[in-house]
């Protein structure tokens, strides 16, 4: 279990911008809560396969055809911001970090 | 019952009132009666009429009304409705208008039903108490300085206060069953794949399911066959038929091999819950139940693992925030990362932050296999919990909730012991099998205790014969 966690970095992968005073509270939180989830090293799972679902075996497939979705205007209509027939978005440069 | 969903739908379809009247009543019910418990977020006033009025134009032309006709549904605000506002109880989503309707909302319409507005909830169903709505929590119609439970609790708090004579919620990990056992209300988690999920605005996709929530079981039946079936539109729709559920609350329950699972008798159990849900059980054995004590042994250690995976899968869902097109955006600097962590910080309540961070450090680099990967594991021996006391008996009976309804603002500083509230419906969650709590009886002071029957998967019909079988012995009271 780690000693610390990094809440601002969680927080920058994640896209969300947390005041110092969010930082701190959170990661208080989340130290007790991770605490919590490590009694899940109590058990020995050598061998057990994971569950990502649980009825992967019985789903049907359906046929890949295209089929009529929304109308560019519905598509649009939610925007905050629309820019000729797209959505608009500010600016972006990546930096070469 | 006068008021039920199976009795106004006969009403309507004899004719002997309109869907237009059903509607009105209640609408005026809401109107005099929701500023008190804040059920809704928003009333479809002029929507639902509209709805009422084509199902009678549609009985005066001749046509055979569905199952569902004339009767006022309230429906859970993360499952969409075209033209109705639907938020998720976020501020993310505060002015959202989805411009289709969830399939769920697709087959009430035909069945003939009438959306008459949109509940309260945890903002993205994370909470077990609807106090982490960005709009304000709901009440308890029992006693209004107590929640309805969550996240589903302004469609059971509509349900108990008969706003509504059902409602849908959706179920990530006991946001149907528990509300309803908090407010004396019938509550059902579909087997996952029963009911489509298209336009459910989605939290954890391993595990979220809608389901219906009712004044009593046979409407909670009805609700369910009229929502259950495959849809290609959800990846995770099993395609097998709807059963026939309502005839199935009449089936004798003489020779079903109830369990009672002893790990749901532990330690942090209310005394009253305890003796309520013992007592329902006793009444079950007396109408031939043939009952027997058995072990989940993994059971304490369902709440860790549920707490990883699903904000794990929260935060992989909630990551489409991102104010480009739709919800809010707040945009201070003009550039594009500012934007995103801008409109994610201002739109997210604080308990969605928790979960999209602890979701976020679960799956991230370093951590991945000791806490996502691990806890897939436990997951499936979670799962051969369920596969092996299945092999014994027909139905697991249990308490619903550990306690009755709380004090609001009992928990809410505390998120791991709001996280422990969920303890008896998270492990059926993770299985995959269907679950419900119906009424059995109340404490000392009145609050409503539900009881809470867990079935293998598929075998709804089971379940809802035993809930009928406890319904019997303990019928569902309606708040002073």
């Amino acid at each position: 279990m780690p000693d610390l966690i990094d809440v601002h970095h969680v927080a920058k992968l994640a896209s969300l911008t947390l005041s110092d005073a969010e930082a701190a509270r959170f990661e208080g939180e989340l130290r007790k809560i991770v605490a919590f989830v490590a009694q899940l090293d109590e058990l020995d799972t050598t061998g057990v396969p994971p569950t990502a679902h649980v009825q992967l075996d019985r789903l049907p497939v359906r046929n890949d055809e295209v089929k009529p979705g929304l109308s560019h205007d519905e598509a649009l209509a939610q925007a905050p911001s629309v820019d000729g027939d797209g959505f608009a978005v500010p600016t972006f440069v990546e930096s070469a970090q | 019952m006068a008021d039920s969903v199976v009795a106004i739908a006969e009403r309507v379809r004899r004719g002997e009132v309109t869907a237009e009247q059903v509607t009105t009543e209640a609408l005026g019910r809401i109107a005099a009666k929701d500023g008190a418990l804040h059920a809704f977020l928003h009333v479809a006033h002029d929507a639902a009429l509209e709805q009422a009025r084509v199902v009678d134009a549609k009985r005066a032309r001749g046509e055979t009304l569905g199952p569902m006709a004339g009767v006022p549904v309230a429906v859970k605000d993360a499952i969409c409705t075209r033209g109705i506002r639907s938020t998720a109880g976020s501020k993310i989503l505060g002015s959202y208008v989805p411009p289709y309707d969830a399939a769920v909302i697709e087959r009430l319409r035909a069945a003939d039903a009438v959306v008459v507005g949109k509940t309260n909830m945890d903002e993205f169903a994370m909470g077990s108490s609807t106090e982490n709505s960005a709009f304000g929590p709901t009440r308890n119609p029992w006693d209004t300085t107590r929640t309805p439970g969550g996240s589903s609790g302004g469609s059971a708090a509509a349900v108990a206060a008969r706003l509504a004579p059902c409602a849908l919620g959706s179920d990530t990990g006991g946001s149907i069953r528990q509300p309803a056992s908090l407010t004396g209300t019938v509550g059902i988690k579909p087997t996952y794949g029963r009911v489509s999920r298209y336009g459910l605005i989605a939290f954890a996709s391993s595990l979220d399911q809608i389901g219906p929530v009712a004044t009593d079981v046979r409407g909670a039946a009805r609700l369910l066959s009229v929502i259950a079936g495959h849809d290609g539109r959800d990846s995770t729709s099993l395609d097998v038929p709807a059963g026939d559920w309502e005839t199935a609350c009449g089936r004798n329950v003489k020779g079903l091999r109830v369990g009672v699972p002893e790990e749901y008798f532990a330690e942090g159990l209310d005394p009253e819950v305890a003796a309520s849900a013992r007592a329902a059980i006793a009444a079950l054995e007396r109408e031939g139940c043939v009952v027997r004590s058995v072990t989940l042994p993994h059971t304490r250690y369902a709440v860790a693992t549920y707490y990883v995976l699903a904000t794990a899968e929260a935060s992989s869902n909630l990551a489409r925030f991102d104010g480009v097109r739709y919800g809010l955006r707040v945009d201070p600097r003009h550039e594009l990362r500012a934007m995103y962590g801008a409109t994610r910080d201002a739109g997210f309540g604080a308990e969605v932050k928790r979960r999209i961070l602890l979701g976020t450090f679960v799956l991230s680099a370093g951590y991945y296999d000791a806490y996502y990967l691990k806890a897939q594991k436990v997951r499936t021996l979670v799962r051969r919990d369920f596969e092996a006391v299945f092999r014994d008996v027909d139905v697991l009976c249990s308490p619903a909730s550990p306690t009755p309804a709380f004090r609001l603002g009992e928990k809410v500083d505390d998120p791991l012991s709001m996280y422990l509230s969920d303890i008896y419906t998270l492990p059926a969650s993770l299985a995959g099998v269907p679950a419900m709590s119906v009424p059995c009886t109340p404490t000392r002071s009145g609050l409503p205790v539900g009881l809470q029957i867990v079935a293998r998967p598929l075998d709804e019909a089971t379940m809802l014969a035993v809930a009928a079988a406890c319904e019997a012995a303990f019928p569902c009271a309606s708040p002073p």
